[in-house]
């Protein structure tokens, strides 16, 4: 079950059909057009369109997944550079001297040094993949229901406790994640709850409604509040970064990767952080500190490769735990579910012609994203110019559609209209919404987990302490959480409690 | 709710009345089975669980001093955008099975990018002309989804 080279050539050979290679291009340009467009994330992206894959046979449809999300990570820093727009909170730090060095005429090597450093991130992280994810399975093996639900507390435990100030915000967030999750048949005894005698609760609360409604819904209702119209009028030429350009950033590329990669592991570390941390470190080891936010392109290749090499990290605790550990992991999990395939160790033993296929496809779409942002450059910086008015209207069609494709009920639209307004509340109060969306799509797992878990112990909570594994995992969950208090309790002003609730 | 410690005042307390509809409705679940899980048992943490942090939410920022955040509200403009758009895909959601999925469309995107940019109307309806055939092409015709096509094309 563990690593060898033949499964990772069955793996190419199962990528590079016609049709695998066909729907990975197309992933990653939808991805690349999702990471460019305002408005649009990864996360709402790959949500919107999960339940129109269903059309594609798991292997090429997961592909198409995948490579939606890696290119949106791709194409995550063109708003960043040409218009000092971040379209997401990883894109922040590529925008400080990316945009810098567009205001010198210089957008396209930035713009050109992003897909590079992506590039090199993206591989070399699919490597330690390769060689991590089957390692970590075949260590994972071993988990009984009670290790798997005390390695779920502890994810959720620490992506609340990332809440920081806003650790009671962050639990909250997750509570109402649980409970439209809950709403349904009980997965045990098939008893109904929270239904309300209803017929339609009755089939539950699909988690897709709910990422799209908290994602895309909100982003558009935020957008159409600012009223953001056109964007902007800058022309792409010379996309070439020097030889000098890419020598500099050659350290930034590595230092970052390995920042990512590992940091990326864990849950909650999710792309926002990582790439502060590898700008941070890029400053801090630079001879010449002064040049970063005036147009470093080592600012540039920084974040963005430890951009990638999160986005890449995050499928190690998903292919072997089956474990998410951001809201677009989370997503991606509900589709693997959605096509009859549990993640986890079994994965690698169960399905090992799937899992190869996806990972070496991984391989292929960082080539194809190369070639696509390279020459490309200069349409993709077009594209950003695509007013809201437009936009908005379409992503709002995107997200009808793709709700309502995956069960045929009108019931899921509004339920992904009633999410969107809790979205936006939630994002004008302060409320992280990374909490919600991945206890919505782990419930049902942590609770049957839970229940098989304390049948083996007739009932009694100590299994979870007693049994060497879990008992870790609880250890450091509890840990989380009591830092998370910590943090809360010395917390003094109001304005503090809710800073750190980013995400 | 105007500024951070009274909004989360506010919503302390809604949550934490959330909380104790969720405890409520628990207590209506029957079923289960010795040394099971009972099927109440989650929804009734999860409820507890609400009632803690929204309780504490709004005691600790009603104890909180100092300075405060002001929540970015829109202006009144841009609360009727927000209105406006939200009522207009309730609008969208609701027609869609009587009209159809070409059809609403048609109308939801011509409506809105002419609401959102009044001097282009004649954008808003080959736009929208567009999304509708691909909507129907797509959608309906090529992939054969379950998607009302509405009375136009039954």
């Amino acid at each position: 079950m563990g690593f060898s080279f033949d499964y990772l050539f069955q793996g190419f050979a199962t990528a590079l059909t016609f049709q695998n290679l066909f729907w990975a291009l197309v992933g990653c340009f939808i991805g690349t057009l999702v990471g460019v467009l305002p408005g649009i994330g990864p996360v709402s992206g790959i949500a919107i369109l999960l339940p129109l894959t269903t059309v594609l046979p798991p292997t090429s449809a997961i592909i198409m997944m995948a490579a939606i999300y890696y290119g949106a990570m791709y194409g995550g820093s063109t708003t960043a550079i040409v218009v000092n727009i971040p379209g997401e909170a990883s894109s922040v730090p590529t925008a400080l001297d990316g945009y810098e060095m567009a205001k010198q005429g210089k957008a396209g090597p930035a713009l050109a040094i992003s897909a590079i450093a992506s590039f090199v991130a993206g591989t070399l992280s699919v490597i330690a993949l390769t060689f991590f994810a089957p390692m970590l399975a075949e260590f994972a093996v071993v988990f009984g229901p009670p290790e798997y639900f005390a390695l779920m507390f502890m994810g959720l435990s620490l992506v609340i406790s990332l809440s920081g100030r806003a650790l009671l915000k962050g639990v909250i967030s997750m509570a109402i994640g649980l409970t439209a999750a809950l709403i349904g048949q009980d997965p045990l005894t098939g008893a109904s709850r929270l239904t309300f005698g209803t017929v339609t609760l009755n089939a539950g609360v699909e988690f897709i409604s709910v990422i799209v409604g908290l994602f895309a819904i909100s982003e558009v209702m935020i957008n159409v509040e600012q009223r953001i119209t056109a964007i902007s009028e800058m022309n792409i030429k010379n996309w070439m970064p020097t030889w000098t350009d890419i020598r500099q950033c050659t350290g930034a590329m590595v230092r970052s990767t390995a920042v990512g990669f590992f940091l990326g592991l864990l849950p909650g570390c999710a792309p926002s952080v990582t790439t502060f941390v590898a700008y941070d470190l890029e400053k801090r080891v630079s001879k010449h500190p002064e040049r970063f936010g005036k147009g470093a392109i080592e600012g540039v290749a920084a974040p963005e490769g430890a951009n990638n090499a999160t986005s890449t990290a995050g499928f190690v605790p998903l292919f072997s735990f089956g474990l998410p550990t951001a809201p677009s992991m989370a997503v991606m999990l509900g589709g693997l579910m959605m096509y009859g395939l549990q993640p986890g160790p079994m994965l690698f033993a169960q399905n090992p012609q799937f899992v190869w296929a996806v990972i070496a496809s991984m391989y292929i779409g960082n080539v194809m994203l190369l070639i696509l942002n390279l020459p490309l450059v200069g349409m993709w910086a077009k594209i950003v110019r695509i007013p809201f008015y437009i936009l908005g209207p379409m992503i709002v069609f995107c997200s009808v559609v793709g709700t309502y494709s995956i069960r045929f009920q009108i019931f899921d639209v509004w339920i992904m209209l009633l999410f969107g307004v809790i979205g936006y509340f939630m994002r004008k109060l302060g409320f992280p919404v990374a909490p919600m969306v991945l206890s919505s799509v782990l419930a049902q797992m942590l609770e049957t987990a839970l229940g098989q878990a304390l049948l083996m112990s007739q009932g009694s909570p100590l299994i979870f302490f007693t049994r060497p594994i879990s008992a870790v995992f609880m250890a450091l969950a509890l840990l989380s959480i009591g830092r998370g208090i910590w943090s809360q309790v010395k917390a003094k002003s109001p304005e503090a409690v809710t800073e750190d609730a980013e995400y | 709710m105007k500024t951070q410690r009274a909004a989360d005042i506010a919503v302390g307390c809604l949550i934490a009345l959330f909380g104790i509809f969720i405890i409520y409705a628990s207590t209506f679940i029957t079923g289960g089975a010795a040394h099971r899980l009972p099927p109440r048992t989650f929804p009734m943490i999860v409820g507890i669980l609400l009632l803690l942090c929204g309780t504490g939410l709004a005691l600790k920022s009603w104890s909180l001093r100092g300075a405060d955040r002001v929540i970015p509200w829109p202006e009144k403009e841009g609360v009727r955008t927000i209105l406006v758009t939200l009522i207009s895909l309730a609008f969208y959601i609701a027609l869609m099975n009587r009209l159809g999925l070409p059809l609403a469309t048609f109308v939801y995107i011509a409506f809105s990018i002419w609401y959102l940019k009044r001097s282009k109307w004649l954008t808003a309806i080959v736009i929208s002309l567009i999304t509708a055939v691909i909507s129907y092409t797509l959608f309906i015709h090529l992939l054969g989804l379950s998607f009302p096509a509405g009375f136009l094309f039954e």
